[in-house]
């Protein structure tokens, strides 16, 4: 069972939404698709469930034409960011609605509205109006209508960015486990998310959306070690990875007259001349044989501090483990650990990875 | 402030309400207690009098109601029904959206006396033009003197002059609903009529029921229509029960015994509304 798209491009006015799209996606695999708000992952989904025709290209799905199949006979389920449910059913009532419509059986419904209930655990909740649920409970209840329906394909478009942190957080674990059952099943699983690290913690297949072109697609590994481009490497990390233009002289990489450092191995194989340098912001240190850099701005997350600074024109920000103050303008030395370097092509395409991809 | 100076700015308000509502209703009760005729003008007291004669001996009153009740019923649902088709039309992107709203609306726009002249001229059993057209099939239906047929001809009017405000208080209900139940929808698996059935509807519900109410107290009320277009003819087939009290009060001058008429009306039909309301909300709110 695959879902294979050809070339699917959508244009409103003079910009694309999707811009010669191709895929293809089997059954018991999630696909997670990343990019920044507008790139075109919603346009995508919605394309896929039919609630938009593709002004070009085209959807197979199993061997057979998608596009000609109307949205309510396409066998689908969709999880939206907002929390869309029916306001004048019941919670039960909500969940069996898919089922009612294909005309199944009242104790067969019964039995799969009870079960897809405990699953996103809202067991005793069915009697209850929509309105008196909270916003992650009402989420719940979206899910368990796409779960209810063992659709062929599960979509799910930002489902957890109208939560709250925590609750984001827990539904997260909740929705991994749910999925893995899921997707082991008989399903194609898209999710979509503009949080790399939501990406990487469901892992699957990671498909990474720019500007309504699929930039790369790979596992989530795959994606973390070799992003294709500064593009992909930003996209898909948070902070996004630190780039900054440099060369490569005389066995060093020189970012400034007084930022120079020796190349690390991996680059051994790379010719002298311009690059674009791509480091994460944890590969970022404080040492006091560092170069200097001066503060700009601290940020406190959690436990850990993202730390803003600047030399000259090269600007980078540095993740650091625990709570620490630095006044703005205050003098810092930084490290760079080279062994975590990228170095990509001036257009941006990927050269050299810590991890071994290309040369 | 003085306590006492807050009730002074009420004291407009409940000047205008006693003068226009609790006056009127307090005079109505005692002038129906009354025997105040042409002959014998003067609130003397005379009891329950009027109401035993209304239950006893007035048959013509409530044969009135009955007809009162079948001409507003059918009146609003045929409106309800033609008004909420028109609103789904004019709903979604359709061509020449606008124009249809408006044109739509014109006959609510129009003076009911007025139209409902043109369309006794219309309907009119030797001159009118409806008629022209079926003398060509050899038939001359008789509009506004026939016991059944004038009765369809209020209904006819009734519903082509007051299905546009129906239209237009269902057109605001439905341009207000959510979108996102109807996205829902379509991924569960509705099509179009289901999606009607099963969203549509129930959600329409609440504003539904408040149309129809408005538009059947409105209905309660045909005067205007029946007056001019068949003067609650022929014999007594279409007359109302307005129109009955207007003919007690105002023509044969019983004004203690069509107060007692309109106060007996006035309870009636607040029972009745409020029957009516329940009945709505237990039929068309689903999941309540």
């Amino acid at each position: 069972m695959t879902l294979i798209a050809s070339n699917l491009s959508i244009k409103y006015e003079r910009n694309f939404h999707l811009n010669d799209v191709s895929f293809s996606m089997s059954k018991g695999e999630i696909y997670t698709i990343i990019g920044r708000t507008l790139a075109g992952k919603t346009t995508l989904l919605k394309t896929i469930a039919g609630l938009i025709s593709p002004d070009s290209g085209g959807l197979a799905f199993d061997g057979h034409d998608f596009g000609s199949i109307p949205v309510w006979k396409r066998e689908i389920a969709m999880v939206y960011q907002q929390f869309i449910n029916y306001p004048h059913l019941t919670v039960y009532q909500n969940v069996a609605f898919p089922l009612k419509q294909r005309g199944i059986q009242k104790t067969e419904i019964h039995r799969r509205v009870k079960a897809a209930l405990s699953q996103v655990g809202l067991g005793g909740f069915g009697d209850r109006k929509i309105q008196a649920l909270s916003g992650g409970q009402q989420q719940r209840v979206a899910l368990a209508r796409s779960l209810v329906k063992e659709a062929k394909i599960v979509l799910l478009d930002e489902p957890l960015v109208n939560l709250d942190y925590k609750l984001r957080e827990q539904l997260r674990e909740e929705f991994r486990g749910i999925f893995d059952t899921k997707a082991s099943e008989d399903s194609i699983l898209i999710y979509s998310s503009t949080d790399p690290v939501e990406a990487m913690q469901l892992g699957g297949q990671i498909l990474v959306m720019d500007e309504g072109r699929i930039l790369q697609q790979a596992s989530a590994k795959e994606i973390y070690e070799n992003p294709i481009s500064a593009k992909v490497s930003q996209i898909t990390n948070d902070p996004a990875m630190n780039l900054f233009d440099g060369r490569i002289e005389d066995g060093c990489i020189v970012l400034s007259p007084e930022i120079k450092f020796n190349l690390p191995s991996h680059f051994n194989g790379l010719p002298q001349g311009d690059f674009t340098f791509g480091l994460r912001a944890a590969a970022i240190s404080l040492d006091d044989n560092g170069f200097p850099f001066s503060v700009e701005l601290s940020e406190i997350s959690g436990s850990e501090t993202f730390l803003h600074v600047r030399h000259e024109g090269l600007k980078i920000v540095g993740l650091l483990n625990l709570v620490q103050n630095f006044p703005v303008g205050g003098k810092v030395s930084i490290r760079f650990d080279t062994k975590h370097l990228y170095a990509f092509a001036r257009d941006g395409r990927l050269k050299s990875s810590p991890y071994g991809g290309l040369q | 402030m003085n306590f006492k100076h807050k009730y002074m700015f009420l004291l407009p308000g409940l000047l205008v309400l006693l003068a226009i509502l609790i006056f009127p209703i307090g005079f109505t009760v005692r002038l129906s207690l009354s025997s105040w005729d042409s002959f014998y003008p003067g609130l003397d007291f005379i009891g329950l009098e009027n109401y035993i004669r209304l239950f006893t001996d007035d048959s013509r009153f409530w044969e009135a109601f009955g007809r009162l009740s079948l001409l507003s019923l059918t009146t609003v649902f045929l409106q309800y029904i033609i008004g909420f088709s028109l609103a789904l039309l004019v709903w979604k992107e359709i061509r020449f959206q606008r124009l249809f709203r408006v044109l739509f609306l014109i006959p609510m726009m129009t003076t009911p006396v007025i139209m409902t002249v043109v369309w006794r001229t219309f309907f009119n059993e030797s001159l009118g033009p409806v008629n022209d057209f079926f003398n060509l099939f050899g038939m001359q239906p008789l509009w506004l003197s026939s016991e059944i047929l004038s009765k369809f001809t209020v209904v006819l009017v009734e519903v082509w002059q007051w299905t546009p405000f129906m239209f237009l208080l269902l057109l605001a209900g439905l341009l207000s609903l959510p979108k996102e139940p109807y996205l829902a929808a379509s991924i569960d698996g509705a099509g179009p009529v289901r999606t009607f059935v099963y969203v549509t509807f129930p959600l329409m519900a609440p504003i539904s029921i408040g149309a129809i109410i408005i538009r059947l107290i409105e209905a309660s009320k045909i005067m205007d229509t029946v007056y001019v277009l068949t003067s609650g003819g022929p014999g007594t087939s279409t007359e109302t029960s307005s129109f009955y009290i207007f003919i007690k009060g105002l023509r044969e001058f019983q004004f203690g015994y069509s107060a007692a008429l309109s106060i007996t009306y006035l309870v009636v039909m607040i029972i009745s509304f409020t029957v009516i309301a329940k009945i709505l909300v237990k039929m068309m709110v689903r999941g309540e």
